[in-house]
């Protein structure tokens, strides 16, 4: 297990920012921790990575208890928590070249190495002060990339950036998993940037943890696939298949049904349009990890 | 240990790399010759006083003026006015990571709090080190080249006269005793720093502290004399100690070793309240 959590919680004060929370991560996976702003995302991010304390429950990184272990452990652990904040009157080089040392030691190729995965190799000798957002968000991907790490934990890392770094950011994160065998934990309020990216992952809202697993499995046990229809006459098929009982919701905009139909009943659903004479354009399912996600919210906040 | 120690080394380049750094050592390689300079070519005006104070039953011919001298009236710049450039930089080593959010990408390396806070408090007692031997060696470098080396006259409860040799071995003891005064000033600093995520409050809190217990150290009324043993300013005064004959040896023992709880003291608040500290910058 790369990552565990036993009823993590978390009061400042009067608030319960997080609680009794139960995560667990294994190998290999791009785990998203998603959640609305506020949720408890980056104070869980924070007790991971020693910069809050928990009030009570533990948690384990790379299968060993952290307090019992000690710091050692965050030598195979890389982190971008929130906005990545640098010496900002030191280079880029000498920035890494300090937490890289701190680090147990990496050799300048290796501060090369991802200076170059993240684009920054051309500029890596000027002050951090000089630099945008974007590259800010790229070196704070450099540094948590310093110490080859078995588990990368980003905090928002796409926030700020435009959509082409957002692009590339995505692309990276995949290939960290796929091609360097890391574990990602990755924690966004963007539904779309868990549903791309994630293999697995958690939902988390006002603090506790209201489901995990799979994302593919989540949804299709929770059955939130829909069917985007483009036929001849969407106004009529769009009476015809309200009434039918296993249509579960069926909407029409812009000449496009959208039916909300559980994956086994597709096949029923296309033949349904073929009996009653439809000339069917297209038939595209699309998983609809928003709407999941909104009606577990809903469900919660009744 | 190794890092700690390459925590330190750091630590040490990070001070070095801020502009603000640069303030203390600007100002004291500007001012302090000129101060010489000017003491040089316009006269001295405690060369009157002394000689006022010791009526006629003394003559001198020729100046008592030299840079020595310059030098020692200098130090009393090391009261109130000099901690500015200690609290300047140790009032920002904690509170501007956590202003900057600088911490957040320094504590997810395998480096514990205690490390952190052991390194840049080391650092800090390193540039007040610096910065105070940077005074005495300019105060005196420029003070013998510009005014002229001699004997130094030290004129406290009577007159004592110092060979130049002597004079300088005297100044080091005294330099050294003001640095760890700085130091007092700097752990205070230090712990503010910790504290808060604002460089400017630990500035104005040390300060506060500074001016209201030097106030109340010198102050001359009976009804203090109970809370003064505890306030660190009562023992800022040993820096001039090794300007008496004999140098008073226990007095400067019995001084520092209060100096060195207060610093110990701070060191160990800074330590308990950033091992419980959530960042939340």
């Amino acid at each position: 297990m790369m990552l565990q959590t036993f009823n993590l919680s978390k009061r400042f004060g009067s608030r319960q920012a997080v609680k009794d929370l139960n995560l667990s991560v294994e190998k290999g996976q791009v785990f998203g921790f998603l959640g609305p702003n506020g949720a408890g995302k980056s104070t869980t991010i924070r007790m991971l990575l020693n910069l809050i304390r928990p009030s009570s429950g533990s948690f384990e990184l790379l299968s060993q208890n952290v307090k019992s272990s000690g710091q050692k452990i965050y030598s195979r652990i890389g982190a971008l928590v929130e906005k990545p904040d640098f010496y900002l009157y030191l280079s880029a080089e000498k920035n890494l070249k300090i937490l890289g040392s701190l680090s147990g030691g990496v050799d300048k190729e290796r501060i090369n190495a991802v200076l170059e995965i993240v684009r920054l190799q051309d500029r890596a000798r000027e002050n951090v002060r000089n630099y945008s957002h974007g590259m800010k968000q790229r070196l704070g991907i450099a540094q948590a990339l310093l110490n080859q790490p078995e588990l990368v934990i980003l905090d928002e890392p796409t926030s700020g950036l435009d959509p082409e770094g957002i692009h590339e950011m995505r692309e990276l994160i995949v290939s960290l998993a796929r091609e360097q065998d890391m574990t990602v934990v990755l924690s966004s309020h963007l539904l779309h940037e868990i549903e791309q990216v994630c293999t697995h992952m958690a939902i988390i809202d006002n603090g506790s943890l209201i489901v995990q697993g799979s994302v593919e499995e989540l949804l299709r046990k929770t059955d939130f696939y829909v069917t985007e229809i483009s036929v001849d006459n969407p106004e009529r098929a769009f009476n015809h298949l309200k009434t039918e009982k296993w249509v579960k919701d069926i909407t029409l905009e812009n000449g496009l049904l959208k039916v909300h139909v559980s994956v086994e009943k597709r096949p029923v659903l296309a033949e349904f349009l073929i009996h009653n004479h439809f000339k069917v354009f297209s038939i595209v399912p699309r998983t609809s990890l928003e709407d999941y996600y909104l009606s577990l919210l809903k469900t919660r906040h009744g | 240990m190794l890092v700690l120690i390459k925590a330190i080394y750091f630590e040490i380049l990070k001070i070095f790399n801020r502009l603000r750094t640069y303030i203390g050592f600007a100002t004291i390689m500007i001012l302090v010759p000129i101060i010489m300079y000017l003491a040089h070519r316009f006269g001295f005006e405690v060369q009157d006083q002394a000689l006022r104070s010791l009526g006629d039953s003394v003559i001198f011919v020729g100046t008592l003026v030299n840079g020595l001298l310059v030098s020692y009236y200098l130090m009393n710049v090391l009261w109130v006015h000099f901690p500015f450039f200690i609290v300047l930089v140790s009032g920002d080593i904690m509170a501007g990571e956590g202003a900057a959010g600088t911490f957040r990408i320094l504590m997810t390396r395998p480096i514990s709090r205690f490390q952190i806070v052991t390194a840049k408090f080391l650092a800090t007692l390193f540039y007040t080190f610096t910065i105070v031997f940077f005074l005495g060696i300019i105060s005196i470098g420029s003070g013998m080249l510009i005014v002229g080396g001699g004997d130094l006259f030290v004129f406290d409860k009577g007159i004592l006269i110092l060979s130049q040799n002597e004079a300088l071995f005297r100044f080091l003891i005294a330099y050294l005793l003001a640095v760890i005064v700085q130091m007092v000033v700097a752990s205070l600093t230090f712990l503010f720093s910790t504290i808060t995520s604002n460089g400017i409050g630990p500035i104005i809190g040390t300060y506060a502290v500074l001016v209201v217990s030097f106030i109340l150290s010198v102050i001359q009324i009976d009804a203090l004399d109970v809370i003064r043993p505890y306030l660190f300013t009562s023992y800022f005064d040993v820096f001039f100690a090794p300007f008496a004959s004999p140098i008073p040896w226990g007095e400067i023992a019995h001084k520092t070793g209060y100096l060195c709880c207060y610093i110990i003291g701070f060191y160990s608040l800074s330590l308990i309240i950033f091992s419980r500290k959530d960042i939340t910058t």
